[in-house]
């Protein structure tokens, strides 16, 4: 079943076309990636599902209501984590996830029991009597995404949730996120950076000028632009390779000799790397470095659009 | 139009405050209550935009909070009645003549001092009334006529696309007439040849025991027959084979060519990846959003350089058309984008129109591999 269905969605200001007549589902279980540019329109489609923004065309449904006439099935089964961080700095941990969880009608042992398992949840546990302003920007993010879990919405909405973060914190999200989705949430995670996005997204949906250009799983967008990768080796004493040989290797498309490198063109699925290390081996030949160069979002992004995500 | 309003009744309510402060020098707690529950129920209406007869009810509320007041408290609250007033008859959609009367009503009931400055604040007031009324209705009716006029657009599309479909029609049966001349060609020249030349070589066989001199005389001028109708085979072929794969690149080159001739700007045209998989009709939507976009581009853009970039990727066709011109920060979609984004859906694919480095339209259209 689709957790979030969105039919020809178009959002305007003024003469400025935002979301344009944008088409998308997202299924029970998914972490679905918006991957887009600054200004291409992930925000704006999000603030539209949480119903901060007014509709100007087109409908979503999430769970089959639509979400402007059932505004409060939707508010109580979504939860957001919004890009600016909406914390209070003068109330505790506890508190602000207490304050939030309350909003959505969350009352007495039950409130206290979700306020204790979302603070726990994002590794705040020990931290529930401080005060945000002591955090730091990774912790005051954790706390934003308590603040938005603890009444078990049935879909996730991250936008760019590791934007100016420590390594650590960002490990941290990565993996509460994909945690949270084993726990049966649906996710919607935007970023801008594509590593993050390939790493975590079952399925990915790439937007620009508030149009989705392509959809589909990392290996499905990667395969829009090629359905072959190219194996770098550099090698030492090239006179030893037998080229021949190596064209024989299951997979292999084409193998040339540029000075001291072998660049190897093989069918994408296919791993056929071993094979290709053993013969050079037995022929001794001396390899110096390895290298695959594969295609990543950041290539199926530019290369369709033209402009890198970071522009 | 309910900024004006606002703005309308906000001036009024300054004005109000003034006046009250500078005759009693300081207002009593009870004109302040006043002065927050008018901004509170005023406030009210433009945010219950969506249900008119709530904002009606707060307009009309308004009206009689003002009364009161001007009766309770200050004469001077009655200038703020005249807006109330105009803003009810501007919602339930009355006449203006109405409106006009309804303005002048309290004028009988407040004393003739301050008779005038009502006078001034309701007719400011009406003016105001008068030209929102006059803007909102013609901006419906440019709405109404932009509409009509993109139905008109459509249908000449139609139309045309009709009649284009009739050109290529007629197109194609010339090509078969050509194509049946040249057989008729292949018949008459290279047909005959060869039968002379198997005639020839047919007579040398019965030479070859008794006059092998003449046979192989024969037999030469049958080789000469045969290389000749050989020669005259590869020439027709040659004419004769359709390049397919070309046409689609060639005019997409011919059209660059005369850009570069007729205006001052250098087209290029560049291509990636295996051209043969590009389908005819994708060919045309490529061909036709890259005149719209060079349109575009010579109207507005003032570019010196208009690149045409094909690229066939695994499993998408990416048509780009960029120039080095000035761009634009804001995108406007009007009908020239619309029509380029309806002929790449027409083939399950999307425009990409960006205005940040010069204007630049990417055509992506989808296919299937080996179908």
């Amino acid at each position: 079943m689709n957790v979030l269905e969105i039919r020809n969605l178009t959002k305007t200001f003024g003469d400025f076309i935002a979301v344009d007549n944008m088409n998308l589902s997202v299924n029970e279980g998914e972490i679905f990636g918006f991957l887009g540019a600054n200004g291409a329109g992930k925000s704006t489609t999000i603030n539209m599902i949480s119903s901060l923004l007014r509709i100007t065309k087109g409908e979503i449904k999430l769970l089959g209501k639509d979400i402007v006439k059932d505004n409060k099935f939707t508010k109580m089964n979504i939860g957001i984590v919004p890009q600016d961080l909406a914390i209070y700095e003068e109330m505790t941990a506890y508190e602000n996830v207490s304050f939030f969880a309350g909003l959505y009608g969350l009352r007495g042992a039950l409130l206290k029991e979700r306020t204790e398992e979302a603070l726990e949840f994002v590794g705040l546990g020990d931290k529930r009597k401080a005060l945000p302003k002591s955090f730091s920007g990774g912790m005051k993010r954790r706390l934003n995404i308590a603040c938005a879990i603890a009444h078990h919405p049935k879909l996730i909405i991250m936008d760019e949730p590791t934007v100016g973060i420590d390594p650590q914190s960002r490990n941290y999200i990565l993996n509460s996120v994909k945690k949270l989705n084993q726990m049966g949430c649906s996710v919607i995670y935007t970023s801008h950076y594509m590593e993050e996005v390939e790493e975590i997204c079952t399925r990915i949906a790439i937007v620009d000028h508030g149009k989705i250009i392509a959809e589909g799983t990392k290996e499905q967008l990667k395969s829009i632009i090629t359905d072959t990768k190219e194996t770098w080796i550099g090698v030492k004493n090239a006179e030893r390779l037998d080229l021949n040989a190596l064209k024989q290797i299951s997979g292999v498309n084409s193998v040339r000799l540029e000075e001291q490198t072998v660049k190897i063109v093989s069918k994408g699925e296919i791993n056929n790397l071993n094979g290709v290390i053993q013969l050079l081996i037995r022929d001794q030949v001396e390899i110096s470095s390895v290298e695959e160069q594969a295609p990543n979002l950041e290539t199926v992004f530019l290369t369709l659009t033209g402009r890198n995500l970071r522009d | 139009m309910e900024f004006w309003i606002i703005g309308n009744k906000a001036v009024l309510l300054v004005y109000v405050i003034f006046v009250s402060y500078s005759v009693v020098r300081g207002a009593s707690p009870w004109e302040i209550l006043a002065y927050l529950s008018y901004l509170c129920v005023n406030m009210a209406i433009p945010i219950l935009r969506k249900q008119r007869r709530l904002q009606l009810l707060g307009s009309a509320l308004s009206a009689v909070l003002v009364v009161v007041f001007a009766f309770r408290l200050n004469t001077v609250f009655i200038l703020l009645l005249p807006v109330n007033l105009y803003e009810i008859v501007l919602m339930s959609g009355g006449r203006n003549r109405f409106a006009l009367l309804l303005g002048l009503v309290p004028l009988f009931l407040i004393p003739e001092d301050e008779s005038l400055i009502y006078l001034l604040a309701a007719s400011l007031s009406l003016l105001f009334y008068y030209s929102l009324r006059v803007h909102t209705e013609k901006l419906e009716k440019i709405g109404g006529e932009r509409e009509t006029l993109r139905l008109d657009l459509q249908h000449l599309k139609q139309s045309l696309s009709i009649n284009k479909e009739y050109i290529r029609q007629s197109q194609y049966t010339s090509k078969l007439e050509e194509r049946n001349r040249l057989s008729q060609q292949i018949h008459d020249e290279v047909g005959h040849a060869m039968a002379g030349a198997l005639i020839q070589m047919e007579a040398s066989r019965r030479l070859f025991g008794t006059n092998p001199d003449k046979a192989a005389e024969l037999l030469g001028n049958a080789i000469t027959i045969s290389k000749e109708g050989l020669e005259r085979i590869r020439l027709t072929l040659k004419d004769m084979k359709p390049r397919s794969e070309e046409l689609g690149i060639h005019r997409l080159r011919l059209f660059a060519d005369e850009l570069s001739a007729n205006h001052s700007v250098n087209a290029t045209v560049t291509h990636e990846g295996d051209l043969d998989l590009v389908t005819p009709l994708q060919w045309k939507i490529i061909h036709e959003n890259a005149t719209e976009a060079v349109t575009n581009s010579l109207k507005y853009g003032e570019a010196t350089a208009i690149e045409f970039e094909i690229r066939v990727l695994n499993r998408m066709i990416q048509s780009v058309i960029a120039d080095n011109g000035k761009g634009t920060e804001k995108i406007v979609k009007g009908l020239g984008i619309v029509g380029m984004e309806e002929r790449a859906a027409s083939a399950g694919g999307t425009v990409i129109v960006d205005g940040t480095k010069g204007f630049r339209v990417t055509t992506l259209l989808p296919f299937q591999k080996g179908g």
